[in-house]
């Protein structure tokens, strides 16, 4: 018992002691004065931060497309590759989706490369099984590619307008993983990877290239919550894999939550009296125009109730595109629960400064206090051995992040 | 669907066409899995074995962290191919790690529920306490002497194995001795193998002597993804079978330091007959991979077997690793028999043989005639070894 509580503690000290996290870091520069991490900042003017996009890119509208037609506009982006993995809709679906966007977007110099087409174990009959055991447990029943409805993997059915066809491109022969390692690998430091969707392939690559984690300046990925709730899609969706990626030691890993992507909706004004969308369907050049004009403005025409979907994936791209208007962000523990019960696909969040809880607490740490987290007969307040170490976006500045999103809608169709 | 109690006599289950060794005298396309323990383990028995055995095409070795981490195996499999005068047989360094499974955990679930397992079962592998470190590579004692010359392929051994069954559909058959983390990257990366591969000979899980059996409790989920795949046929040797048999059973041990022709008298002589001779109420282990390797090189040793479906419990807590193993025609078992009345597998589990039935007096038989036979090229290899400059690399 004393030998694994002291290996227990070990390994969490050694966590904290090799953590490229500063305790206090903040995207643009924390008061405290927080050395500058890696891809933390802006690239210098002209230099483009190279991309792979990582995504379960699922038609015709909605964040997963949203996030990749921010990634498409911006300038300061390098897009290596689209990497595709079943998550919010089957894997040849989405393929169909992305190839086709890139094409009417004349984007078709960006390789798309197919993913995992099924989560390493969780299955579609047990989900099901598992909602009905232990009952359903959020306000938002998504099950993706699982919906009851969900045609299965390999049906692909025909794009809507402004889609109109299948694209002329093709898809890369290569599988994503093995296009993530290698990439990674010709640009050590350089390549930050957007995981929009579960993290099925990058659990594959880094289980096939374990040697590519420190090689990656930045991750940054939608899922996980506190408040909203704790079981984010991207997570449960494949829980194992979120588990191996999150608890990989990334220099950098940033985790966009649910709770700060409930923060902002795509309905929302950007200007009193003024919603971004009908903004941005009037400024857009087409195809962007098309796409909000069908799947944005028309449904709100129909139900003028219409709730809209929080902007996660937008997020992402955000603080891939500028990372500074995250105006708050914290270093925490993070794990994954993967035990197939009811809380299958959970998250948990510990403070990377758990060692100083009482004093962050407000309350004065005795020389009492502090054996309470070097005693294993005590109570013990930090995260499990293998728990990664993250950075979690706490505060959004609205203002900017929506006029960084009206800005790259509205902005002339970038060319290649 | 067929099940073992729908088939005949048990000598009508006895090596179905399809399983008996080509009588075309083609050899088995043998793809050879293995957390290849050293220097001399069920492991490293069962790849002598193979070495050894005239109709087995041994298109590469595998290693996969589990009884040792994968570095230090694959050390010990390259420098044993080089003193068997094997050095063609090219080896692949699979997964370094369980797909999810770590040590700290690993101990603290024992620590927290108890070794569930008896006896020697109560092993973590690697992740004992002395296991090392992942990068941690120690020497080789003889008549290993030193590092192998030769180096493991670039590739990992997820694609090998990938690229290899899909260039020989239908034809290879997969030994799987270790933890089966390799074969889960493969069936996740690429499912259109599952169909085209011939067999999976996997060593795993049992029904009577304990449930949990380390290829499977070492890396749970990886056991998991592998046994639902869907294969034509997946093979299963339990822990059960394999107990029936030990290395020192009926002298087996010093007939074979008597007898050999090659390292294999060394490597006996000193890692189990002198340790035997010192220690005489030593308890030697019981030969599950020798199993594997004598289902592979002649199937008929097994009289049969029983068509189960299995499932794996990857619950983060005592269970975990724990196999569950349910009665292929469960749904057929009549009133009044021991098993009657049983509910079904669980949704996935994957459909497997449990051999049985194992002819005692032919195994021992092949196993002594393959651990006694000359090694052919063995003078050559050590002429090469001799004037070579002794480099130990890594």
């Amino acid at each position: 018992m004393t030998a694994t509580r002291r290996e227990f503690i070990k390994t969490v000290g050694a966590a904290i002691a090799s953590s490229q996290i500063s305790p206090t870091h903040g995207p643009d520069g924390a008061p405290t004065g927080s050395v500058p991490q890696p891809g933390s900042a802006p690239p210098p003017a002209g230099a483009r931060r190279k991309v792979i996009y990582d995504q379960d890119n699922s038609g015709p509208f909605g964040t997963d497309m949203l996030g990749t037609l921010m990634m498409l506009q911006a300038d300061n982006i390098d897009l290596l590759g689209i990497t595709l993995v079943t998550g919010d809709a089957w894997l040849k679906q989405e393929m169909a989706f992305t190839l086709r966007l890139l094409e009417m977007m004349g984007r078709a110099e960006i390789p798309v490369y197919a993913g995992a087409e099924f989560p390493m174990l969780n299955t579609k009959e047990e989900w099901q099984l598992r909602l009905q055991l232990y009952g359903g447990h959020r306000a938002d029943p998504w099950m993706g590619a699982f919906n009851r409805d969900n045609g299965g993997p390999d049906l692909i059915t025909p794009l809507p307008p402004p889609y109109d066809r299948f694209a002329s491109l093709t898809a890369q022969p290569e599988h994503a993983a093995r296009f993530i390692i290698k990439t990674v690998r010709e640009n050590p430091g350089q390549v930050t990877i957007y995981a929009g969707g579960p993290l099925t392939n990058l659990a594959l690559a880094i289980a096939l290239a374990p040697d590519i984690v420190p090689m990656v300046p930045e991750v940054v990925f939608m899922g996980t919550g506190f408040h909203v709730f704790t079981n984010a899609f991207n997570i449960f969706f494949d829980p194992e894999a979120g588990r191996k990626v999150l608890r990989a030691p990334w220099p950098k890993f940033t985790i966009v939550s649910v709770d700060i992507a409930e923060q902002v909706h795509e309905g929302d004004e950007i200007a009193p009296g003024t919603r971004m969308i009908q903004q941005i369907a009037a400024h857009a050049e087409s195809p962007i125009a098309d796409l909000f004009q069908r799947y944005a403005l028309e449904p709100l025409r129909q139900d003028p109730n219409l709730r809209f979907f929080r902007m996660a994936d937008e997020m992402i791209a955000a603080q891939i595109i500028d990372p500074s208007i995250f105006t708050k962000s914290a270093p925490m523990y993070v794990d994954i629960c993967s035990t197939p019960g009811p809380r299958y696909g959970d998250s948990m969040f510990w403070p990377a400064n758990w060692q100083n809880a009482p004093e962050a607490s407000g309350g004065a740490l005795s020389a009492a206090d502090r054996r309470v987290f070097v005693d294993p007969r005590q109570f013990y307040m930090g995260p499990p051995p293998a728990a990664g170490l993250v950075n979690v976006l706490l505060e959004v500045d609205h203002d900017r992040f929506k006029r960084l999103f009206f800005d790259l809608m509205t902005k002339p169709i970038r060319k290649t | 669907m067929q099940t073992s109690s729908t088939l005949l006599a048990p000598s009508a289950m006895v090596s179905p066409p399809t399983e008996a060794p080509s009588p075309r005298g083609g050899k088995r396309k043998l793809i050879y899995d293995q957390d290849h323990r050293g220097p001399l383990s069920t492991d490293t028995v069962a790849t002598l074995m193979l070495l050894q055995a005239d109709n087995i095409d041994l298109l590469g070795i595998c290693t996969v962290t589990g009884d040792m981490w994968a570095k230090q195996e694959t050390a010990y499999a390259l420098r044993l191919l080089e003193i068997m005068g094997r050095s063609e047989v090219p080896v692949y360094m699979g997964a370094q790690e369980p797909l999810l499974n770590t040590k700290a955990e690993a101990q603290m679930r024992y620590h927290m529920f108890g070794s569930r397992t008896l006896g020697n079962e109560g092993y973590l592998g690697c992740f004992a306490n002395d296991g090392g470190n992942r990068d941690q590579v120690e020497a080789l004692p003889p008549p290993y002497g030193r590092f192998a010359q030769i180096h493991a392929q670039p590739e990992p051994a997820a694609d090998f194995i990938i690229r290899t069954i899909r260039a020989n559909p239908y034809e290879v058959t997969v030994y799987c001795g270790g933890p089966m983390t390799n074969l889960a990257l493969a069936v996740m990366l690429a499912p259109d193998i599952v169909p085209i591969t011939k067999e999976v000979v996997f060593m795993g899980g049992s029904m009577h002597r304990s449930t949990s059996s380390v290829n499977v409790y070492f890396d749970a989920e990886g056991a998991k993804i592998a046994v639902r795949a869907g294969w034509p046929k997946f093979t299963l040797i339990t822990a059960d079978l394999a107990e029936e048999v030990h290395l020192q059973d009926d002298g087996k041990v010093d007939y074979v330091v008597a007898h050999a022709h090659s390292p294999i008298t060394e490597l006996f002589r000193n890692f189990e007959q002198k340790p035997q001779r010192a220690n005489p109420g030593r308890h030697s282990f019981r030969m599950p991979d020798e199993m594997m390797a004598a289902h592979v090189i002649d199937p008929s040793i097994f009289a049969g077997f029983d068509e189960m479906y299995v499932d794996i419990v990857t619950h983060n807590d005592g269970h975990y690793g724990d196999t569950s193993f349910w009665d292929g025609n469960w749904s057929q078992l009549g009133e009044g028999t021991a098993r009657s009345g049983q509910n079904g597998p669980s949704l996935k589990a994957g459909r497997v043989q449990l051999l049985k039935g194992l002819d005692k007096k032919r195994f021992r038989e092949l196993f002594l005639d393959l651990m006694t036979r000359p090694v052919p090229r063995i003078g050559i290899q050590e002429k090469v070894a001799s004037t070579t400059t002794r480099k130990e690399t890594r």
